[in-house]
C-alpha cells in the first residue's frame, strides 16, 4: 500500500498537535476551528466524489442538508435519541447519494454538474413547502438538541470526527480501490477496458461521499442547534465547500483540510475590516487568483517549494 | 384561462430574453457561464445607479449597462476562459467563483438591502381583465425583436455564419480561414450585452438584490438544457414551456411550487435525453 513510517509520524504529529491546541488558544479561535473542522469534513466528502472520479457535484449541500434535516426532524419532532437518529440520517443520506448516482450513469461533465445543482434547488424549494410542520418551512428549525457544551468540547468532538474521517479516507485511497477511483477521473473508458465495473466503482464513490456528507451534516446540525433552508441549500455554501477542496488541492486528503482551515481563518481575519457579506469579495478574489494560477492548489505549491529547496541544496 | 395565456406569454418573453445570452455561449463556446446571472445583476444595478441615483435618461442607463456587459463578457473570455484553454469543468468552477465575487462586490458598493427599480416604461393596460404593465409588455416585445434580430444575424451575416461554423467544428472553421478566437470574443461580447439588457428588465420585474442572480441563472440553465445546443428557436420554444409551466403551476396549484417543476424538467430531460429536445446529438 505504499505506507511509510513518516506517514504515520506526520499523522501522529497532526493529531497530537490538534488535541493539544485547546491548551494554548482562546475560546474564540476554537469556535473558528470547529467551523473549519466541519468545512474540512464537507470538503473531503466533495473531494472523494468530485476530486477523484471527476464527477463534479454542484449539489453537495443537497446531501449535507438531507443528513442535517433527517436527524433534526427525528430528534426534535419525534424525540428519537441522538445515538439512533444520526445513524439513520447517515443511511438516508446514502440512499440520497444513490439517487444522485442515477444520472451519473448516463451523463458526465457539465451536464452532471447541472443535474446536481438542480437537485439542490429542488430540495430547497420542496423543504419549504412540503410538511412545514416537520421541516419548519422557510424559517427552519431551532432548539435542536446539541451534543456538547462549551467551545473546548465542541472542538474535541469535531476534531475527532474530522481526523477519523481523514485518516480512514487516506487509508482507503491508498488501497487499489482508491487508485481505481482516481483512474475513473483520468479515463473512464480505460478503467472499463481493464475489466473493472465502473458502475460499481462509481456507486462506491457516491456512497462513501454521501456517508461522509451525512455524518458531517448530522453532527454539524447538532453543534449549531438550528438550521434554515437558505443557509444549507445555498450556492454560497456550495461555493465555500468547493473552494476549500480546490484551494487546498483535490485528490489529496490533506488538501481539503488545509483549504478549509485557510479559508475559514481568512474569513475570520477579514471580519474586523469587512463585517458583512463583502468579505466574500476578498475571499473569492483570492480563491479565483489561486485557482487560475495553480489549479492543483496549495498542496502542489508546497510540494514545488520543497522541490525547489532540495534542488537549491544539491546545487 | 385567457389570463394564464397572457401572463404566460409575457413571462416567457422575459425568460427568452434572459436565457438568450447564456444559450449563445453554450452553443458556440461550449462552456456554461455560471457567472451569467451576475451579468444580469450588474446590468440591473448599473441601470439603477445611472437612471435613479444620478437621474440621467433611462435609455442612457440601458445603453451603459449594455456596454458594460460587453466589457465584462470580453474580459472574462480573455482573462479566464482563454487562460484555462477549454477545460470545461475548470471554466465552470471559476465562473461560479467569479459570480460570488461579483455578488460580494455588489454588496460592497450598493449595500445588502434590496432596491426597488422604477418601471422602465410606466403605466398599466387592461387586457381581457388582466392588468398588464407596459414594462413587461415592452420587455416581451424587445425580447422578440432581439431574438429575431439574432436569428437573422446568425443566419444571414458572414460573422453569424462563422459563429455557426465555430460552434459545429472549431478546427474545421479555422482551416476555412475563420479566426475562432475572434468569433468567440464577439460571442462573449454579445452574450454580455444581452445579459445586461435582460438584467435591466428582470430587475424591473422583480427587484434588485445581491442574491438575485441565482433565479435567472437557473432559468437559463433550464432553457438551455431542455432546448439543447445550438438552437435559437429551441430557446424560444423552451422559454415558453418554462414560462407557461410556472404560470400554470402558480395559478392552479400553489405559488410556492413555481420552481419545483422547472427543476424536475431539468432533471428529467438531462437523464432521459441529454442532448435536449431540439439539440444536435452530442456527448
Amino acid at each position: 500500500m505504499g505506507l511509510r513510517w513518516f506517514h504515520f509520524a506526520l499523522w501522529g504529529g497532526l493529531i497530537a498537535g490538534m488535541f493539544l491546541l485547546p491548551q494554548f488558544v482562546s475560546n474564540g479561535t476554537m469556535r473558528t476551528m470547529i467551523f473549519a473542522n466541519y468545512l474540512a469534513i464537507f470538503a473531503i466528502s466533495w473531494d472523494v466524489l468530485s476530486g477523484r472520479t471527476g464527477y463534479v457535484s454542484f449539489g453537495h449541500p443537497f446531501l449535507i442538508g438531507i443528513g442535517a434535516y433527517t436527524t433534526a426532524i427525528l430528534t426534535k419532532r419525534f424525540d428519537v435519541a441522538v445515538e439512533i437518529s444520526i445513524p439513520i440520517a447517515v443511511l438516508v443520506t446514502m440512499i440520497a447519494g444513490l439517487l444522485v448516482l442515477l444520472p451519473a450513469l448516463r451523463i458526465r461533465g457539465s451536464y452532471f454538474a447541472l443535474v446536481t445543482l438542480a437537485f439542490m434547488e429542488l430540495l430547497y424549494q420542496l423543504v419549504q413547502v412540503i410538511r412545514p410542520d416537520l421541516t419548519g418551512g422557510t424559517r427552519g428549525m431551532s432548539g435542536i438538541q446539541t451534543l456538547t457544551r462549551g467551545a473546548a468540547n465542541g472542538y474535541y468532538l469535531s476534531t475527532t470526527l474530522m481526523l477519523a474521517i481523514a485518516v480512514s479516507m487516506w487509508l482507503l485511497m491508498k488501497t487499489r480501490l482508491g487508485t481505481a477511483l482516481s483512474a475513473i477521473g483520468m479515463n473512464e473508458e480505460s478503467v472499463r477496458g481493464s475489466g473493472l465495473s465502473t458502475t460499481r466503482l462509481k456507486a462506491f464513490a457516491f456512497l462513501t461521499s454521501a456517508m461522509i456528507a451525512g455524518l458531517g451534516g448530522a453532527f454539524y446540525v447538532h453543534y449549531l442547534g438550528s438550521l434554515a433552508p437558505r443557509a444549507l441549500f445555498d450556492i454560497n455554501f456550495l461555493f465555500t465547500i468547493i473552494v476549500a477542496a480546490l484551494l487546498g488541492g483535490t485528490s489529496t486528503i490533506i488538501g481539503p483540510m488545509i483549504g478549509a482551515f485557510f479559508m475559514t481563518f481568512l474569513l475570520e481575519y477579514l471580519r474586523p475590516v469587512l463585517p458583512g457579506a463583502e468579505r466574500y469579495f476578498v475571499y473569492g478574489a483570492i480563491a479565483l487568483l489561486l485557482y487560475m494560477y495553480q489549479p492543483k492548489g496549495i498542496v502542489e505549491l508546497v510540494r514545488r517549494g520543497f522541490k525547489g529547496l532540495g534542488k537549491g541544496r544539491a546545487a | 384561462m385567457l389570463q394564464i395565456l397572457i401572463q404566460g406569454l409575457l413571462l416567457s418573453g422575459l425568460y427568452a430574453l434572459i436565457a438568450m445570452g447564456f444559450t449563445l455561449i453554450f452553443s458556440i463556446g461550449r462552456v456554461l457561464n455560471l457567472a451569467y446571472g451576475a451579468y444580469l445583476m450588474v446590468g440591473g444595478y448599473i441601470y439603477f445607479w445611472i437612471s435613479q441615483t444620478l437621474g440621467m435618461p433611462k435609455l442612457m442607463g440601458v445603453a451603459i449597462a449594455a456596454v458594460l456587459g460587453v466589457l465584462m463578457g470580453v474580459l472574462k473570455y480573455r482573462l479566464i476562459v482563454k487562460t484555462l484553454k477549454g477545460d470545461h469543468v475548470a471554466v465552470e468552477i471559476s465562473t461560479l467563483i467569479l459570480a460570488v465575487v461579483i455578488q460580494a462586490g455588489i454588496v460592497l458598493v450598493f449595500g445588502d438591502s434590496s432596491k426597488i427599480l422604477l418601471p422602465i416604461v410606466p403605466g398599466v393596460i387592461n387586457v381581457a381583465g388582466a392588468s398588464v404593465t407596459y414594462n413587461i409588455l415592452i420587455a416581451t416585445l424587445i425580447s422578440w425583436a432581439i431574438l429575431l434580430g439574432l436569428y437573422a444575424f446568425v443566419r444571414l451575416t458572414h460573422t453569424g455564419r462563422a459563429m455557426q461554423a465555430v460552434s459545429m467544428d472549431a478546427k474545421g472553421a479555422a482551416i476555412s480561414g475563420i479566426d475562432p478566437d475572434r468569433i468567440n470574443l464577439i460571442t462573449w461580447g454579445i452574450s454580455g450585452a444581452l445579459g445586461a439588457i435582460g438584467g435591466v428588465f428582470f430587475a424591473s420585474y422583480t427587484q434588485l438584490s445581491p442574491s438575485m442572480w441565482v433565479a435567472p441563472l437557473i432559468i437559463s440553465v433550464a432553457v438551455v438544457i431542455v432546448g439543447g445546443i445550438g438552437s435559437i428557436l429551441g430557446t424560444l420554444v423552451v422559454a415558453h414551456i418554462v414560462g407557461f409551466l410556472e404560470v400554470i403551476v402558480v395559478a392552479t396549484l400553489a405559488p410556492e411550487l413555481r420552481g419545483v417543476f422547472t427543476m424536475l424538467l431539468i432533471i428529467g430531460v438531462l437523464v432521459t435525453r441529454p442532448q435536449g429536445l431540439f439539440g444536435r446529438e452530442e456527448l
